[in-house]
């Protein structure tokens, strides 16, 4: 597990590259941080990615975005916990899953889990699992784009963080 | 502005809360019949050979028995360790025969119901009612109407006595006995509980309700439903719940198995609100056929461990399901309820809306679990998950589980957690409302979408009961 600590006043860009275990604490008053992640599981690999995001101090904000495209039989698992500790007022902390599935035969698991203890906070999470809806394919082909690369375009599109 | 600076509540301040309203209790020295404290194999065969059951349901209970000890408490969830089986009475029987007519039910058993407010409310709006006192149903009564289009609304162990074959058909065949520790046990000591049929094509326009009451201190009560709807027909069925006010804990524990043959719908609407020493244990589930549907509308309240997360498997092509759940969390009590939707079939769509509402130290938390099979391709689902948090002593959960086992679908998770805002209080106190009276309008805003679904007589007693939960809570 790598864990990453954010120091009072600091702000942190973090990238996350390789799927594993990350553990981000928010340690010092008013730290911020932006988390994001953009993954692709092809053939019949099993990729989970598993991000703890944990307010410990007040005045903290965090906001993560994480993605990921599943092809072929892959599995792919993005799990994203927000905890924030009692006596953690005025912080702000938001998670975001998208996955899209590209074949039949590939699955895919979002968690997205929060753990509240105090109650001046703004805190949400959204996680969703799709195809690529038609229309977007539909639009692009009216524009003479062929079907496939029309799929690469818009999933290019989808993983720029 | 001192009216906004930042308030703090004590932890178990106000842990019995004295303004409880269905606390009372009556003796229970005259019942027909009490079981000794504890659970034993003994027990389950007594229970048995007293209800003169068919041989086929004791092997199933003893099944059940023995799942029930081999099995765990789940790792997860709420803190189940103070609760003491060998502490519990399983089987405690109030009157020897149910009642058609309240005049043949026991003074203090009507008492209980009156006070419920059940007489009234069966004349005014609902076309069948069942009692439940402890561990049987002491009264019952179906309108005309209803009986007339061969709609069957019984207590489970007048269906298994007149309806031997469509039990055995059904009977643990949504929940599996093993499915867990609690389903085991309800098996194993099962009593009471309703049996409702619908014909084929009959809309059972007004609801059927079952009240169930504890009245006995440190018991176990097990009710078992099984809800049998046919092709194209529909009912809404409500169970409400109370318990007098004992220090000493007891435990809920029920089995409700729905089949919803192809076309139909069945709306399943809770009221919990037992008093703050039960634990509620219960597995609620539903099949579903082509063109089903099935809505459970949850509100918990009450109690002090509830964990409950009703179901549905969608199992025929184009079948829907819908939950809605309202928790609310007060001091020492924790409310670990939510979902949980099986997509087995294509073009199945579900919808789950969960709200709650932590206050005075209380947990809230939403555990939930979206399945899509391979075969479920166009499949939709959408979970959305709201809480408030009133203090900072309160905590509030979501765990949430999507796992997507095909590519044509459209799956979606969106959950907030916030409190109420200083700007909406300031909005409406500038209007002139009282702070408190801006909270509980603010509340009842909150859950007004899922109250809304409520037949009309239970959405106002719902906003009573939140309006009445939330006095006194500004410090």
């Amino acid at each position: 597990m790598k864990t990453y600590q954010i120091k009072k006043d600091q702000h942190q860009e973090i990238i996350l590259k390789k799927p594993g275990k990350y553990l981000i604490e928010l340690v010092g008053e008013g730290s911020s941080v932006d988390i994001k992640g953009a993954f692709q599981s092809s053939k019949s690999e099993q990729m989970t990615l598993e991000v703890i995001i944990h307010h410990r101090a007040p005045h903290t904000v965090a906001n993560t975005l994480l993605k990921g495209v599943a092809r072929d039989n892959s599995y792919l698992r993005l799990k994203g916990k927000i905890l924030i500790d009692e006596d953690c007022g005025d912080t702000q902390s938001f998670l975001t899953e998208r996955i899209l599935i590209l074949s039949e035969n590939a699955k895919a698991e979002a968690v997205p889990d929060l753990e509240i203890k105090t109650d001046d906070v703004k805190c949400s999470h959204a996680a969703s699992v799709s195809n690529i809806p038609k229309k977007h394919l539909f639009y692009l082909q009216t524009r003479g784009i062929e079907i496939k690369k029309a799929e690469e375009m818009i999933v290019e599109g989808f993983l720029t963080i | 502005m001192a009216r906004f600076a930042k308030k703090t509540t004590k932890p178990g301040d106000e842990f019995i809360n004295d303004s409880y309203e269905h606390g009372y209790s009556f003796d229970n020295k005259d019942y027909s019949f009490q079981s000794d404290k504890g659970l034993s194999e003994d027990i389950v065969r007594q229970i048995s050979s007293m209800k003169n059951e068919p041989k086929w349901m004791l092997e199933q209970r003893l099944i059940g028995f023995k799942e029930f000890q081999q099995k765990k408490n789940p790792s997860w969830g709420a803190d189940l360790s103070e609760l003491k089986f060998d502490d519990l009475s399983y089987y405690l029987k109030p009157t020897d025969n149910q009642a058609k007519s309240w005049d043949d039910v026991p003074p203090e058993v009507k008492e209980t119901f009156d006070r419920i407010g059940v007489p009234e409310a069966e004349r005014e709006y609902l076309a069948g009612v069942k009692a439940q006192y402890d561990s049987e149903v002491v009264y019952g009564s179906l309108k005309q109407t209803w009986e007339k289009d061969g709609v069957v609304f019984l207590s489970m162990d007048e269906g298994l006595e007149k309806y031997p074959d469509l039990v055995k058909e059904h009977f643990g065949k949504v929940i599996a006995h093993g499915d867990n520790k609690y389903s085991a046990l309800n098996t194993a000591v099962w009593s009471g509980g309703s049996f409702v049929y619908v014909p084929p094509g009959v809309d059972v326009k007004m609801p059927l309700q079952t009240y169930f009451r504890i009245n006995s201190e440190a018991f176990g009560q097990f009710e078992r439903t099984l809800i049998i709807v046919d092709e194209g027909a529909s009912v809404h069925y409500v169970e409400g719940c109370t318990a007098p006010q004992f220090s000493s804990t007891s435990l809920h524990s029920a089995v409700v198995e729905i089949v919803i043959k192809k076309g139909a719908t069945c709306q399943y609407t809770t009221v919990q609100n037992w008093y703050k020493n039960i634990y509620n244990l219960v597995t609620k589930r539903a099949y579903v056929y082509e063109e089903g549907k099935m809505v459970w509308t949850d509100f918990n309240m009450g109690s002090k461990v509830t964990m409950k997360y009703p179901g549905f498997v969608l199992a025929g092509k184009g079948a829907r399901g819908e939950v809605l759940s309202m928790a609310l969390a007060g001091a020492g009590q924790h409310q670990d309820t939510g979902a949980k939707a099986v997509h087995l079939a294509p073009d199945t769509s579900s919808t789950i809306i969960s709200k709650s509402i932590s206050k005075d130290g209380g947990r809230a938390s939403y555990r939930g679990l979206v399945h899509i099979s391979p075969e479920a391709i166009n499949s939709k689902n959408t979970v959305v998950c709201d809480a408030l948090l009133l203090d900072d002593k309160s905590q509030s959960d979501t765990y949430p589980v999507d796992k997507v086992f095909n590519n044509q679908v459209e799956v979606q998770h969106e959950a907030t957690v916030s409190k109420i805002g200083d700007d909406q209080l300031f909005y409406l106190m500038s209007r002139g409302i009282s702070e408190e009276n801006a909270r509980k309008m603010i509340v009842n805003g909150f859950i007004a979408d899922l109250v809304k679904k409520l037949p009309l007589e239970y959405a106002v007693e719902m906003n009573r009961l939140i309006d009445f939960e939330m006095e006194g809570s500004i410090g």
